[in-house]
């Protein structure tokens, strides 16, 4: 650390390279007492000290909610999200998922998760006037292949699906090369391929959505429910990892996750679930759940009440997707078909 | 008044001979005989006692009358300006410990002593140098001139005030309003300022909500019953979506617009012309802060920063727990770190007269038999909050229970979030106002809102 940048009394300088205090967490760790036992100053010394390092940390953060609300800039902006392709399922979400922090995707299997990741990760590539961010998609499986038929599928059939984008737009785009799959079967090369791959190929720009299929099957078969305080750690660690990778390049990332069954009423309702006769939970528990913006479910079984019609027209059954939790958005739910060229919404 | 000290100091340079320390007789030690060698001595003064103030006759420093060793009764206590603060002692400056410490072995006590020895005598009786003496005149000096400011005007850190005078401050406190009347109820009005409220819960219960919500409510003008103030809003968590905010701070602004067509008093109208939306936004200080350490410099500045903007009123941090409950191996610095955050908000409540708003998550306990969810961050960390709210779920009811307040009592009441914000359940009993009625600023007859919900 180069304290000399700092704008400190020379003294004071001194007594931080002899007390050997390399990094501003350092100095903000210790308390002041030992602050002033290590470097031999007197208390106002170290306010003053304290007060420098903190400025030269936190200059320029300030920002009303007004200029919050007014930026327009693409990469910062809060207005701009990402699209999924589908203007009923944008409307459910106010236009899309929020572009920093981490989204979850949970329910049960077939229920038509890795057909919306799919979707999304040919989203991302559109202009950003079309709900796209202009860039490519990291998608990291950790237990089935990736599903690389569907994926040619859905790119033959993008003109068909996104009608409002224009056909020449869709040819320039060469969606293939712009998915970045990677396979993390274990803890430790999801660790790697975290710290190491995803960081890179984010800061060069090359993605800008990771989509994570599925979080729950790490930890499946290497915790018993012994090893409980392990895996929160485990848990916490990769969290705070893909939180803080989604704030520096303004990143979406979508977890998948499976469910299990809600073994009490109580856990049921702890998990926000109070769905009439369905009784399951998203996997991985309270931990997982702190780490979260956004939660949202899909499942097969149609919500109670909605109108017989809506399924007669539609090839393929309906499925609902619902918004469990989030900042913005209220509880709420829309349905939803697989179709050959993609998921759609019902109105 | 303290008696002399006759300090009996070995001279430097000649090697200790007999020296010994002496101190004031309320401490028990035994004074020596003038035999021994004594420091700072002047010609003036017949007892060769060291120091000498120009204004005593008899030119004896700081003494009382009780002075040992004198032949006749010192005309009295000699202060030359600066009253109490030059007493201060020594040990109580804000000098590097090491320059302290040779102070006290070199037998000086209070500041008087180290003003009136000057620079050279100071440099030459502790051996440092004579730009360190001073340096360190220079802050004993100030701290002095502080200290009497201080006591002159009776605030800081050292007033003292009567239980009643506490009571009757405490009375004509505002509070925030959180919009949902049962939770302002159980709260004793709202959330009290100079005051830190924890909001536990678990993820998408209502805390961010309440939150927001709050930013907003604390801008509402005194003559609709609100404190008037801003709002400082840190975020550790990213999860601050400002098109929320906008729908809360909307709904507010219409909610006081129909107060004051119900009630048709002038300065309603005053107030609502600056009480807009873009106003509202303009008021919220957004800090996002993306780990611990940005977090602990962020709370360091603030002091500064609500001195500039003076009517700030609420600090809200948005996720105290997030940013430490990873990345420590050793969680005895977590606590530590946190005890030194709490205390400074403790301060930064009471000087600024803010009140403080932390969320907090859940975390399972387990049990001899079963599982329970607690606030995270630890037992010490219950301690730092002085109101504790835990929201939680009953089937699909949002539930709010007073968990720790040293006012109220414990009860728990249910909310809602609706598209406006933070409300109750059912509205309160409407009562349709005729023109003889008082209504309360704050509410009006709910008719519409309520065919919305």
């Amino acid at each position: 650390m180069d304290w000399d940048q700092f704008d400190l009394n020379p003294k004071t300088i001194a007594a931080l390279k002899k007390a050997d205090i390399k990094s501003v967490r350092e100095v903000l760790n210790l308390s002041g007492a030992d602050l002033q036992r290590l470097m031999k100053l007197s208390s106002a010394d170290i306010q003053c000290l304290l007060r420098t390092v903190s400025h030269m940390l936190r200059r320029n953060s300030m920002l009303t909610a007004l200029q919050l609300y007014q930026d327009k800039d693409h990469f910062t902006s809060q207005h701009q999200k990402l699209s999924l392709g589908c203007s009923v399922l944008d409307n459910l979400l106010k236009g899309g998922i929020p572009l920093v922090g981490i989204t979850e995707l949970a329910g049960e299997s077939s229920a038509g998760k890795t057909q919306i990741s799919l979707q999304l990760c040919l989203c991302v590539q559109y202009p950003y006037k079309y709900g796209g961010l202009e860039s490519g998609a990291v998608y990291i499986c950790t237990e089935d292949v990736f599903p690389s038929k569907r994926l040619q599928q859905l790119i033959e059939q993008q003109h068909k699906l996104r009608a409002d984008v224009p056909a020449e737009i869709i040819h320039k785009i060469r969606f293939g090369n712009s998915i970045f799959v990677e396979r993390a079967a274990d803890l430790d090369s999801f660790q790697q391929c975290l710290s190491r791959r995803l960081s890179l190929l984010l800061a060069r720009g090359m993605a800008r959505l990771v989509v994570i299929d599925s979080l729950a099957a790490l930890f499946r078969c290497d915790f018993g429910p012994a090893q409980a305080a392990l895996r929160a750690r485990y848990l916490q660690s990769f969290g705070a990892q893909l939180h803080s990778l989604s704030t520096r390049f303004s990143t979406p990332i979508m977890c998948i996750n499976q469910v299990s069954d809600a073994v009490s009423e109580s856990e049921a309702a702890q998990c926000s679930c109070r769905v009439e006769g369905s009784r399951v939970t998203p996997a991985l528990g309270i931990t997982w759940s702190n780490q979260l913006l956004m939660r949202l479910m899909v499942s097969r079984a149609s919500l109670p009440g909605h109108s017989p019609g809506a399924a007669s027209h539609c090839a393929g059954s309906v499925r609902t997707l619902r918004v469990v939790f989030a900042p913005h958005l209220p509880p709420s739910f829309c349905y939803y078909t697989v179709q050959l060229e993609g998921v759609k919404g019902i109105k | 008044m303290r008696r002399a000290a006759r300090r009996v100091r070995a001279r430097a340079g000649r090697g200790r001979g007999q020296a010994v320390r002496g101190g004031a007789g309320g401490r028990g030690r035994q004074r020596s005989p003038l035999a021994g060698r004594v420091r700072g001595v002047s010609e003036a003064c017949p007892e060769r006692v060291r120091g000498v103030s120009e204004a005593c006759p008899r030119r004896v420093r700081s003494v009382s009358a009780a002075c040992p060793g004198r032949s006749a009764p010192c005309p009295g206590p000699v202060r030359p300006g600066g009253g109490a603060a030059m007493q201060r002692e020594v040990g109580t400056l804000p000098l590097a410990p090491a320059l302290r410490a040779r102070l006290a072995a070199a037998g000086f006590q209070t500041a008087q002593e180290l003003l009136d020895t000057g620079p050279c005598g100071l440099s030459k009786e502790i051996g440092i140098s004579r730009e360190e003496a001073l340096e360190a005149l220079q802050v004993v000096r100030q701290e002095c001139q502080g200290d009497a400011a201080r006591t002159a005007g009776g605030s800081g850190a050292t007033r003292k005030c009567t239980a009643l005078e506490l009571l009757e401050e405490e009375q004509t406190q505002g509070f925030i309003i959180t919009f949902c009347s049962a939770l302002d109820n159980i709260l004793g009005g709202g959330v009290q300022l100079t005051k830190i409220t924890e909001i536990c819960g678990a993820p998408g219960v209502g805390k961010t909500q309440l939150c927001m919500q709050l930013a907003v409510d604390v801008q509402i003008p005194e003559c609709f019953g609100g404190v008037a103030g801003e709002a400082v809003f840190i975020d550790t968590e990213g999860s601050f979506m400002v098109d929320r905010v906008v729908e809360i701070a909307a709904a507010c602004v219409q909610h006081c617009h129909l107060i004051a067509e119900a009630q048709q008093e002038e300065d309603h109208g005053k107030a609502l012309e600056t009480f807009s939306l873009e106003n509202i936004l303009s008021h919220i200080y957004y800090f996002r802060c993306r780990d611990y350490t940005e977090l602990l410099a962020q709370v360091y500045l603030l002091p500064e920063f609500l001195a500039e903007h003076s009517k700030v009123r609420l600090v809200v941090i948005d996720g105290i727990a997030f940013p430490f409950r990873h990345d420590f191996e050793d969680l005895s610095l977590r606590t530590r770190l946190l005890n030194g955050l709490a205390q400074q908000l403790i301060i930064l409540a009471n000087d600024h007269k803010a009140a403080v708003v932390l969320t907090n998550q859940m975390t399972t306990r387990i049990g001899q038999s079963q599982a329970t969810l607690v606030p995270a961050l630890g037992e010490s960390w219950g301690h730092a909050a002085t109101v504790r709210l835990i929201f939680h779920w009953d089937n699909s009811q949002r539930l709010a229970t007073l968990y720790k307040s040293p006012s109220q009592k414990e009860s728990t009441i249910a909310y809602h979030i609706t598209s406006h914000g933070f409300r109750d359940v059912q509205p309160p009993a409407v009562t349709h106002s005729t023109e003889g009625t008082q209504l309360n600023p704050r509410k009006r007859p709910r008719t519409e809102e309520e065919k919305q919900q």
